[in-house]
């Protein structure tokens, strides 16, 4: 935890002492990086998965949590459920003492032509980008209200901004995350939760399609501002300040971790 | 350890409009967090309290009186800070007038009311990272901070110069941001909403009430945010709007507290 003795003043209250943070989504590396960073900072965390099967990956970042001197809580489960979700909620609380940070990092990308896409992907993503987040929200947000505030991030893409052929679900789905961070951060402005967002550019990751090899990546590189992918690493700036409360003035906003790539489209 | 990469431990930052407001608080927060800052803006007596707010910080502030209208003073004004320093690490584009236009009918704008508010708020920030981007590419590495307004990305009642300018400013911030990414410059923008300076704005924006939030903006917000954007947390981002306007951008489709279906 930092020490806020040596901490210089101007950064002390971008420190996160004794918060009580959830991560849900956490065995994605955008996740596994958030949870790593709120440790660091100083918060208590709690890491989630909504995917069955990721204990190994969670318990993988639980050690990296405590290899960095902070102890973290585990809990896996199929979180689109309403009551999964609560259940995570009221977990955080009682092992937290409390609930002062969400942050969802969910992801479930779906690319194909629209006219081969089924309803079972439609369901498939817009339950785990969308309805999931919405859950999450607001089984957070009850907890927050009551206790008379919190901070709530969620770590969304640049296609949340933009459209890309032959991801029509992911965009459609990504976007109405955006637009409900927007309403929602209005709805609670006054109510002491802030409500942001952080879009990433393409990341190095595994699986992503952008390092597939073929002509997608090879002109995607040349295509990016930094020439090179997102290190999921490098998020973890851009999510402390969000979530700290240096950040007490900005709600409903949302910022791109993308080198610049928003500016080029 | 991620509070390290918001350190800004001997980093010269150069700020303009230094000599209050927005400027000076970012300018104490930089203080605080280890920068030593050179002061620009046109009145010396208001520079030398934010200097005087710098030194019992325990760092240096040096301070340049500055025109930044014109691209002769902001070629000086880089030219003394390297001198000061041999660096600039971070340059702030801060300066701007025109708050007190907001309400005059454009019949009674003069092309000098105009052109004076056009050179200062977005003409003094090309010629600011045009004189410093030669150091930051030599160093390669630096980063620009912007600063506009929420007007620059919505309209206003008899708001012409002021919202222009801003307006500009964020494309100005896009294509810096794109054209020097590849030497390691990160250009991004800060877009304050309602930041009462005086009783005048205060009463002109009605306490900030209408605000999502519930309050205006308090010039130590911004701070937080400059520090940010030039720190190494901020390295992957460019190009990049940031709105600090407790939540004023987020809606705007009705007034704030009418929503429909709330229970009467």
């Amino acid at each position: 935890m930092p020490d806020l003795k040596t901490l210089p003043a101007g950064l002390k209250d971008f420190a996160l002492n004794d918060k009580a943070a959830l991560i849900i989504g956490a065995e994605h590396p955008v996740g596994r990086v958030a949870a790593i960073t709120l440790a660091e900072a100083g918060a208590k965390v709690l890491i989630a998965s909504q995917n069955a099967g990721t204990e190994d990956a969670l318990k993988e970042v639980a050690r990296a949590i405590e290899a960095g001197g902070s102890k973290a809580s585990i809990q896996v489960q199929r979180a689109v459920l309403r009551a999964d979700l609560s259940a995570t909620v009221d977990l955080a609380v009682s092992k937290l003492g409390g609930l002062d940070i969400l942050v969802t990092a969910l992801d479930s990308p779906f690319y194909g032509p629209a006219e081969s896409a089924d309803d079972s992907a439609f369901d498939r993503v817009f339950e785990d980008n969308f309805k999931t987040a919405w859950m999450a929200f607001q089984e957070a947000g009850r907890v927050m209200l009551q206790r008379g505030g919190g901070v709530i991030v969620n770590i969304n893409s640049v296609l949340a901004e933009r459209g890309v052929p032959n991801a029509t679900l992911y965009c459609s789905a990504k976007g109405a995350v955006r637009n409900l961070v927007r309403a929602l951060s209005l709805e609670w402005a006054r109510r002491g939760i802030r409500l942001n967002m952080l879009e990433c550019g393409w990341i190095a990751e595994k699986d992503s399609v952008a390092l597939e090899p073929g002509d997608f990546s090879d002109k995607l590189l040349k295509y990016l501002p930094y020439r090179r992918l997102l290190k999921p690493e490098e998020i973890a700036g851009a999510l402390l300040y969000l979530v700290s409360p240096a950040a007490g003035f900005v709600t409903g906003e949302s910022i791109a971790v993308d080198g610049g790539l928003l500016c080029r489209v | 350890m991620i509070l390290d990469s918001f350190k800004l431990d001997g980093k010269v930052a150069l700020i303009t409009g230094a000599g209050r407001g927005l400027g000076r608080a970012m300018a104490v927060r930089f203080a605080n967090c280890g920068a030593d800052i050179v002061a620009a803006a046109r009145t010396v007596s208001q520079l030398e309290e934010t200097a005087e707010l710098v030194h019992q910080i325990g760092r240096k502030c040096s301070v340049v009186a500055t025109d930044v209208g014109k691209s002769d003073q902001c070629n000086a004004l880089v030219a003394a800070a390297m001198k000061e320093f041999g660096r600039v690490d971070v340059m702030i584009n801060n300066a701007g007038i025109g708050e007190d236009s907001f309400g005059k009918p454009i019949e009674k704008i003069t092309d000098e009311e105009w052109h004076r508010g056009i050179d200062v708020n977005l003409s003094s920030q090309f010629y600011c990272a045009r004189a410093v981007i030669p150091h930051m590419v030599a160093a390669k590495r630096g980063k620009i901070i912007n600063v506009a307004s929420g007007y620059g990305l919505r309209g206003g009642k008899h708001n012409y110069m002021y919202a222009c300018s801003k307006g500009a400013v964020l494309q100005l911030t896009r294509s810096l941001a794109l054209t020097y990414a590849e030497h390691n410059i990160q250009t991004n923008c800060i877009v304050p909403g309602i930041f009462p300076h005086n009783e005048a704005m205060m009463k002109f924006f009605k306490g900030g009430k209408f605000i999502p939030i519930g309050r205006p903006g308090q010039d130590e917000d911004v701070g937080p945010l400059a520090v940010f954007l030039a720190s190494e947390a901020s390295n992957h981002i460019n190009g990049e709007l940031i709105i600090i306007d407790g939540g004023g951008l987020a809606g705007g489709v009705t007034p704030t507290g009418v929503a429909p279906g709330n229970p009467a």
